[in-house]
């Protein structure tokens, strides 16, 4: 097979990948510079940047994009030690741990809005079985979903419960590569269960837990159908996000070039948070490897 | 602690069961008399229109014909990749991962004007074209780490025997690769099924909407109206072949995630 071959079996793929991935984004940075609204009856014309600075005096979007970030980085976090507790759990060789690692998946494997609606119940006040809960204890009911200053936690929540499985699975890849004599020779030492995590477990689960995070990062800042379904970005926009944000200029205000404006703009945040996660991550690296006796 | 994790796991879903079995004045309070379980919610489901069973069988269609479109394309590209060396290699590997991490709704604007102008809405057809393009990254990714764990002796020796590419593939290549295509193959119709933002642009005919979409819109009404028996009992209607799938499947799905991230 020559060189030409190989390259030509890739083609088709990249050819539909670049029309999917890439043309949104070069037609992103064309309509984010013409405006494309109602009041054009949706025709391009050039408003010479006009949109991008709209956005810089948006404060809507500043807020969207605190909260987004505020989302992403408590549900990663959370997602990140519960599922490193939940591998660590499936790893162990219990009874039944095949079905157990199946209905621990489940979460992840259900379609978001169909959890989501499920939490919306869960939540909701005064009917759901929490506040229910809450009020056999002699409490009142709280509104987890109506609540300005604390409704986002609970869409981290559901976000957890729907995404820790995954996290939890990928760790579980990590463990099963650490040799088990190498554990049992530190155990032998008389070394304890923690500091076997510490010094031997979680130091060669490194990649693992980068892979995590910055995937779930990506994914955790562009956030969209859990929060279409689960609050609507409310109450009072305390839990819209920036993709939801983006959605409504799109469809509901119907002004593509707002809309694309703050979908780069979104994208480029993304960029420069998971640039600086990955440099932070791999200057990290090199210093623990360089700092290694050899 | 088994305990615990699977009540955290499977406690939501099970209270949605519950709902879903429950008469809808059973839901606000609790009933002083007559017997509160009842297959109501399941029948208005079903008889709805269209019925229930519709959604299903239009998400199944666009998994199954997404599936095997991705497949088609991954596995020359996987192939492609894994034969390839130098700048090509890694720039190509780069921009799958990239591709693999981007979150997919930002790209649902552009997605629609292109259906809009080709004529490609309301089908569910054209909508397993960008479900290919969004699970290609991951199922090329899997599949060129499946490739290189084969041996390369077992190719050169059927390259030596005559055997052209084609043939070495669908002889030799491709049932060693049976565990690795079917848990991509999972893994990409999973990511189609639960697919959202695109399905919530491309598809408006009520009759063409896709499982999440009708979920999302059977409960889109505010949340005093919403028929939660009905809504209960349609979230697991839709969980039902998932959680098939799931049980049936799990050690692929997990080999299939695992290597991922190993070669990842």
């Amino acid at each position: 097979m020559n060189k030409r071959g190989t390259t030509l079996l890739m083609l088709p793929a990249l050819l539909l990948l670049a029309a999917v991935f890439l043309y949104p984004l070069l037609r992103y940075a064309w309509l984010s510079l013409h405006a494309s609204s109602v009041l054009t009856g949706l025709v391009p014309v050039p408003n010479g940047g006009a949109n991008w600075g709209r956005l810089l005096d948006d404060a809507r979007f500043w807020t969207d994009a605190v909260q987004t970030l505020r989302f992403a980085l408590v549900s990663v976090a959370l997602e990140l030690v519960g599922g490193l507790a939940l591998a660590l759990l499936l790893h162990r060789p219990l009874r039944g741990r095949g079905p157990l690692r199946a209905l621990t998946l489940l979460p992840w494997a259900l379609p978001t809005t169909v959890m989501a609606l499920g939490w919306r119940w869960i939540l909701n006040d005064p009917h759901g079985p929490l506040n229910a809960a809450i009020r056999s204890l002699g409490g009142s009911s709280y509104g987890f979903l109506s609540t300005p200053a604390t409704t986002w936690f609970f869409v981290v929540l559901a976000d957890v419960w729907k995404t820790m499985p995954f996290v939890a699975l990928l760790l579980l890849a990590g463990l099963q590569t650490i040799p088990l004599d190498l554990e049992e020779a530190l155990r032998l030492e008389g070394a304890s269960r923690l500091q076997i995590l510490r010094r031997l477990t979680l130091p060669l689960l490194v990649p693992y837990l980068s892979l995590a995070l910055l995937f779930r990062l990506a994914q955790a800042l562009g956030v969209f159908d859990l929060i279409q379904v689960l609050t609507g970005g409310g109450p009072a926009g305390s839990t819209e996000s920036l993709a939801l944000y983006a959605y409504l200029n799109a469809m509901r205000f119907l002004d593509f070039g707002y809309a694309s404006t703050v979908m780069l703009a979104t994208f480029l945040l993304l960029l420069v948070l998971l640039g600086g996660g990955w440099l932070l991550l791999r200057r990290a690296g090199l210093e623990r490897t360089s700092g290694r006796p050899a | 602690m088994r305990l615990l994790v699977l009540l955290w796991s499977l406690g939501p879903l099970l209270w949605q069961l519950r709902t879903s079995l429950l008469r809808p004045e059973a839901l606000v309070a609790p009933l002083l008399d007559g017997n509160p379980w009842t297959l109501a919610n399941y029948q208005l489901v079903l008889s709805g229109d269209p019925p229930f069973w519709r959604y299903l069988a239009n998400s199944t269609l666009v998994g199954l014909v997404t599936t095997v479109l991705t497949l088609l394309l991954a596995v020359p590209c996987a192939y492609g990749l894994h034969k390839e060396r130098g700048p090509v290699r890694w720039g190509v590997g780069l921009a799958l991962v990239a591709a693999a991490m981007f979150p997919t709704v930002l790209l649902f604007l552009a997605l629609l004007e292109i259906a809009r102008s080709f004529g490609l809405a309301n089908n569910l057809l054209s909508l397993s074209l960008p479900y290919t393009a969004l699970s290609l990254p991951l199922a090329v990714l899997l599949l060129r780490a499946a490739f290189a764990d084969l041996p390369p002796e077992l190719e050169d020796a059927a390259r030596l025997e005559g055997l052209n590419l084609g043939q070495r593939l669908k002889h030799v290549l491709l049932p060693l690769l049976g565990p690795a295509l079917a848990s991509t193959a999972i893994l990409v119709f999973l990511a189609s099924w639960n697919e959202y933002a695109i399905a919530l642009t491309w598809i408006s005919r009520n009759d063409l909407l896709t499982l999440p979409i009708a979920i999302a819109r059977i409960g889109g009404g505010s949340v005093f109206t919403i028929p939660y028996g009905a809504f209960a009992a349609a979230t697991v209607l839709g969980s039902l072949p998932l959680l098939l799938l799931v049980l049936l499947a799990q050690r692929s799905i997990v080999s299939g995630l695992t290597r991922g991230a190993v070669k990842g």
